[in-house]
């Protein structure tokens, strides 16, 4: 589904990620881990076709397109959704309004009709329910005095009335208490079918608890360093990122 | 054109004022004891509109709301100088003036809040925002307060701003269109005026937020 090859990309004029190589496929989940600093961040936002980014070298390919080439809503409407680290606050754009906008646009790509008023309220009802959010979400500000958890929480929702197929998930569970967390996760779980693939950023085991990785990666200094399987979470959790770096350096 | 207002003691008044074209306008508005004004200027200049508008409290405990929608194309002008004199004590003032500047545009706000130093009890706030959607569209901005009384609550301020980069990607990487998500910003923006319009007068000033 998604092939990165050596990819490069720098934030003014810093290169932060100096040759990434990635392969995910349908249905898969990958987890992204490593030290702060990384270029998690800035490999998901480039994903996803933030401008303050520059892709130097490499190519993106997605579903056989260009990602690059893509400009964010293209992106989007293709399946890639980005579940932010920080969601945006958007004052005087109701959550409504503003889904109501994002799925119209979905749609229209696709060549679908609109949704009727009562068929939209409907969806959304259907998958506020995944996320334990009540309907007060709806007519509120686009994060507008959420709460960490709400906002991430918010995140899921939109992630389930869009149906990506591919969801790239930067620390979605960071900022989270114990509650948010299994709401959160179990949304995430909820959502996965055959066909689409996650990749989730994470600092921590306890999210994978919730959406186990086939595979995960250890990004260190702009690079993969280390690619295993979901055992390295708890490896990680325990001893830290070191010893991997240094089996890295000695290579 | 010179309107004036009164409004005599204890009565409310409420009015819009579509403004068109080119003018210049002069409104003196005049409260008695408890009479309440909420004027409301809507100002889409071909040309130069110029308002020149004056506020007299005339009574205690009157009160006094101006808002101003401004959406200002091509080589249009539209200017406010606004001096409102809290005369007497106890009365309560409040001014939101929000602005959408397009191509070579330009607008001028000049309040003034006057509150000599046996005003007090008054409540007086001033705002004036403004959204630059072009290079060359040009604001100049001075809201300003004038208190000599201590037992008073004024507020003022003023912004000159763009459309936020972080909320059109978010938008944008929700599937958004640029252009959607540019307009839902400026509808977002000028909608705390919008909202309190009659619908025909919304829709005139919808129809001068350009797709």
């Amino acid at each position: 589904m998604l092939q990165i090859k050596d990819l490069h990309a720098s934030v003014a004029d810093r290169e932060i990620l100096k040759g990434i190589n990635l392969s995910i496929g349908r249905g898969e989940v990958h987890a992204i881990m490593g030290p702060n600093g990384a270029g998690k961040s800035t490999l998901s936002g480039v994903l996803a076709g933030k401008s303050a980014y520059s892709v130097t070298s490499g190519s993106v390919t997605y579903n056989g397109k260009d990602l690059l080439e893509m400009s964010p809503e293209e992106r989007s409407w293709a399946g890639v959704f980005l579940g932010f680290q920080y969601p945006t606050e958007i004052p005087g754009v109701t959550n409504a309004a503003f889904l109501k906008a994002a799925v119209a646009e979905h749609r229209k790509s696709k060549g679908l009709p609109d949704l009727s008023a009562a068929e939209l309220m409907r969806l959304f009802r259907e998958k506020m329910a995944v996320v334990e959010m009540d309907k007060s979400f709806l007519s509120r500000g686009v994060n507008v005095g959420f709460s960490g958890g709400e906002k991430k929480r918010n995140e899921i929702f939109q992630m389930a009335v869009l149906e990506p197929q591919l969801a790239l998930l930067d620390e979605t569970d960071s900022g989270l208490d114990v509650d948010a967390l299994r709401i959160v996760g179990n949304g995430i779980n909820s959502l996965r079918t055959a066909d689409n693939s996650f990749v989730v950023i994470t600092h921590y085991q306890r999210l994978l608890d919730y959406i186990v990785p086939d595979f995960i990666h250890v990004l260190y200094d702009g690079r993969i360093i280390k690619s295993a399987g979901k055992e390295l979470a708890l490896e990680i959790e325990e001893k830290g990122y070191d010893w991997i770096i240094k089996e890295a350096e000695n290579k | 054109m010179a309107v004036c207002i009164k409004i005599a003691a204890g009565e409310s008044l409420s009015r819009v004022f579509l403004q068109k074209g080119a003018a210049v306008e002069r409104y003196d508005i005049v409260i008695e004891e408890g009479g309440k004004a909420e004027i409301t200027f809507v100002t889409l200049p071909e040309g130069e509109i110029c308002n020149d508008i004056c506020v007299k409290f005339a009574g205690r405990n009157a009160s006094c709301v101006l808002r101003g929608l401004y959406i200002t194309r091509g080589s249009g002008r539209a200017s406010y100088n606004i001096t409102m004199n809290h005369d007497v004590p106890d009365c309560y003032s409040n001014q939101l003036f929000k602005g959408l500047l397009y191509d070579a545009s330009r607008a001028d706000f000049y309040g003034l809040v006057k509150v000599p130093a046996y005003c007090i009890g008054t409540e007086a706030y001033q705002a004036n925002h403004n959204l630059l959607l072009s290079e060359d569209a040009r604001v100049r901005t001075l809201p300003q307060l004038e208190i000599y009384a201590d037992d008073v609550k004024c507020s003022h301020g003023a912004t000159i701003g763009r459309l936020n980069e972080d909320e059109l990607f978010y938008m944008q990487s929700r599937g958004i269109s640029r252009e959607t998500a540019r307009r839902l910003q400026q509808m977002a923006f000028a909608a705390e005026i919008l909202d309190t319009l009659p619908e025909d007068i919304q829709a005139q000033a919808l129809e001068y937020i350009p797709n």
